[in-house]
């Protein structure tokens, strides 16, 4: 290579590398820019992008949100990690607010700035027991998982979790749940029937700690699960890999009842997608679970500020509209009075802070993988 | 190529040049060992030391994370975490589908990319031409649209049930089965198996063809002792491509197949998110590695004897 030649490649790189100087963002308006990251499934997505971000700059045209999104959490545990790790060499988290189930463990972990009603006054409409258990997680919205059923096929819907199983043995191939490691309604399916044969104070247990030694009380609840593989959809074992999946065999009516999202069955139903046959009840004794779903603001964000702007404005009863009314179809975390009246109408009477809470996230963990080994196939 | 060429036959004044390109040609060929190394190379090593127990440094936050850890009880670690993976319940019946399913799916596609190629080669014309274009398609249909198209046709109501419902057959819902998982595979491996089979027998010289013709040779005979020997490297690169590709499948087992038990692409995720078991994945991921490595083995046993025969070394 000749040296004019050398000059000119130097040239062309230094030219290339200001160009992309030139082209990253500047970071003057930093302490203005929001990074939300979100762990969480599409419907949770779109609550932000379409239905709360743009209410939320019309309040606050000087600031910006950006988005990073992770589809159901699937890296939640390299996120996790990458928070953890951030705290311990005193980095940047990259992140100011995050919503997704890891909230759990960094309220868990410590790593999460604990919301007070002095910096965030809108927290004092928000029940006081939901904040305690956030553990710096700070509530912004609620769902539980309801029975869905289609009421051209069942005329008198199931009031008990044992006219639940009843109804499926009577019905063969016309239930079924999803895979507990595929979405939270077939998890909380599984959770409440392992749960008959626990104490009310063993599942607080498992709630709040782990515990492997009351989880050998799973087993007949397992026994019960097993006997419902003949039954289920497909009838050899098999069942649906996610939420979306038993969503998708109600609509197509190869099933007739089945566990659900309480906000994303009433997307579909909104969005046409669900016939409306498809009619949802709750059950009792015991109940499905269900419960908040959390923001966190990492301790160790710099921008804890603007954080604390977005994560009030969303607790405003404005945005409790949007939740409520909005793409998600959520329950709203501050008193129902505070709501439009129409947005009020439409969840009708559910004591959020009375949902029955799932697993702690490593007993759920065991309990996706013990049912994989025990139930399906078998 | 040819450029090297050239410069061994001219004359002494072309030896600094041979040295630049060679020089160049070092630095051109470093940025993919580089990245190889360092973004695939450095992990692996570290996962391996991970399976084995050695749960500090670069695995320390993973290891914190993670449930069911087990840390070294020597220097070189511990064994335990295969332990626990080879007396799991799931991994037997997990490792058993991988591989039945690797090797049907492996052996079908290859005999039905030979039929392909095979008629293209002695018969040929437009209609040889038509059917190899329209085998190709699946090549540019992304693999998780396949998997869910291939899901509603054979589903509960699918196609194929209603079709044979109207003529009185109840035919069984075949997905959440093993069997759609190899039907979903085959699918997807079909392409590059017919690409890679029917150039091979393509470079074959008509005039071997022919003469085996003119000597009165069955179809067969021109088969097996012609096309077959002369065609068994893109062959033998069809195996194992497509039978490693199917050894890792995700997408196809993760929307086709039953919940248990599964192929281990799909137990490997399940065991590294949904159950944060981290480290059993790792040891997992090693089992498919070693056997995937099983198959490179015949693919450059392959190599090393079509360099032999033609005198390269």
């Amino acid at each position: 290579m000749k040296k004019s030649a050398l000059k000119k490649l130097v040239a062309v790189l230094a030219s290339a590398g200001l160009m992309l100087l030139a082209l990253a963002p500047t970071p003057a308006s930093a302490n203005q820019t929001i990074r939300l990251y979100i762990g969480a499934d599409t419907n949770v997505k779109d609550l932000w992008e379409k239905a709360l971000l743009p209410e939320f700059y019309k309040a606050y045209p000087d600031y910006k949100v950006e988005i990073t999104y992770d589809r159901n959490g699937q890296n939640d545990a390299q996120t996790l990690a990458k928070v953890v790790a951030s705290k311990a060499t005193r980095k940047d988290p990259g992140m100011d607010v995050i919503d997704g189930g890891m909230t759990v463990q960094l309220g868990g972990a410590g790593l999460l700035w604990r919301g007070t009603p002095g910096l965030l006054p809108n927290l004092r409409n928000v029940p006081q027991v939901l904040i305690k258990n956030g553990k710096g997680g700070i509530p912004y919205r609620a769902s539980l998982v309801l029975l869905a059923y289609n009421s051209k096929n069942v005329k008198t819907p199931p009031k008990t979790l044992a006219e639940v199983l009843a109804w499926a043995k009577a019905n063969p191939g016309k239930f079924t749940y999803n895979a507990p490691s595929g979405g939270g309604s077939g998890f909380a399916f599984v959770q409440t029937v392992l749960d008959t044969n626990l104490t009310k104070k063993e599942v607080d247990t498992l709630v709040t700690l782990p515990n492997k030694t009351l989880q050998a009380k799973w087993e007949k609840g397992f026994e019960t699960l097993r006997e419902l593989n003949k039954v289920t959809y497909g009838q050899n074992g098999t069942y649906p890999v996610n939420n979306a999946a038993t969503l998708d065999l109600l609509s197509k009516g190869l099933v007739d009842m089945g566990p659900v999202w309480s906000d994303q069955i009433a997307s579909a139903l909104k969005a046409g997608t669900m016939p409306k046959d498809i009619k949802t009840t709750t059950i009792s004794n015991p109940s499905f679970t269900g419960g908040p779903a959390f923001l966190g603001i990492p301790n160790n964000s710099p921008n804890r500020n603007a954080a604390r702007v977005l994560v009030n404005w969303v607790l405003s009863p404005a945005a409790q509209n949007i939740i409520v009314t909005g793409v998600m179809n959520g329950l709203p975390v501050i008193p129902v009075e505070l709501l439009d009246a129409s947005a009020a109408a439409s969840i009708g009477a559910v004591d959020i802070t009375t949902l029955r809470p799932g697993y702690l996230n490593s007993n759920a963990t065991d309990l996706r993988s013990a049912w994989a080994s025990k139930v399906p196939g078998k | 190529m040819s450029q090297s060429i050239e410069v061994t036959e001219t004359s002494d004044l072309a030896a600094p040049k041979a040295a630049r390109l060679s020089t160049l040609g070092f630095f051109m060929s470093l940025p993919p060992v580089l990245v190889l190394l360092g973004f695939i190379g450095v992990p692996i090593v570290l996962a391996f030391a991970f399976s084995l127990g050695h749960t500090s440094g670069p695995n320390e936050i993973i290891s914190l994370i993670g449930q069911e850890i087990y840390e070294k009880d020597s220097w070189w670690g511990t064994l335990d975490a295969y332990r626990a993976v080879f007396q799991d319940s799931r991994f037997g019946p997990d490792l058993r589908t991988t591989l039945a399913v690797t090797f049907i799916a492996t052996f079908l596609v290859v005999v039905m990319a030979l039929g392909m190629g095979i008629y293209q080669r002695i018969v040929g014309g437009k209609l040889a031409m038509v059917m190899i274009s329209l085998s190709l398609v699946p090549l540019f249909v992304p693999v998780v649209i396949a998997a869910f198209a291939i899901r509603t046709f054979y589903d509960g109501n699918g196609f194929l049930k209603s079709l044979l419902y109207h003529f009185g057959i109840d035919f069984p819902t075949i997905t959440m089965t093993t069997n759609a998982i190899t039907i979903g595979t085959i699918w997807t491996s079909l392409p590059f198996a017919i690409l890679m089979v029917s150039s091979g027998l393509q470079s074959i010289p008509d005039a071997l063809i022919e003469t085996a013709q003119d000597a009165g040779a069955s179809f067969l005979r021109i088969v097996r002792t012609i096309m077959i020997p002369l065609a068994f490297v893109p062959i033998v690169i069809a195996i194992t491509f497509t039978a490693i590709g199917i050894m890792g499948s995700f997408t196809v087992p993760y929307f086709l197949g039953a919940n248990q038990p599964t192929m281990l692409g799909v137990e490997i995720a399940l065991f590294f998110g949904p159950y944060n078991r981290p480290q059993l994945s790792v040891v997992m991921a090693f089992v498919i590695f070693i056997a995937a490595s099983l198959v490179a083995v015949l693919y450059v046993w392959a190599n090393v004897r079509s360099a032999k025969q033609s005198g390269r070394i």
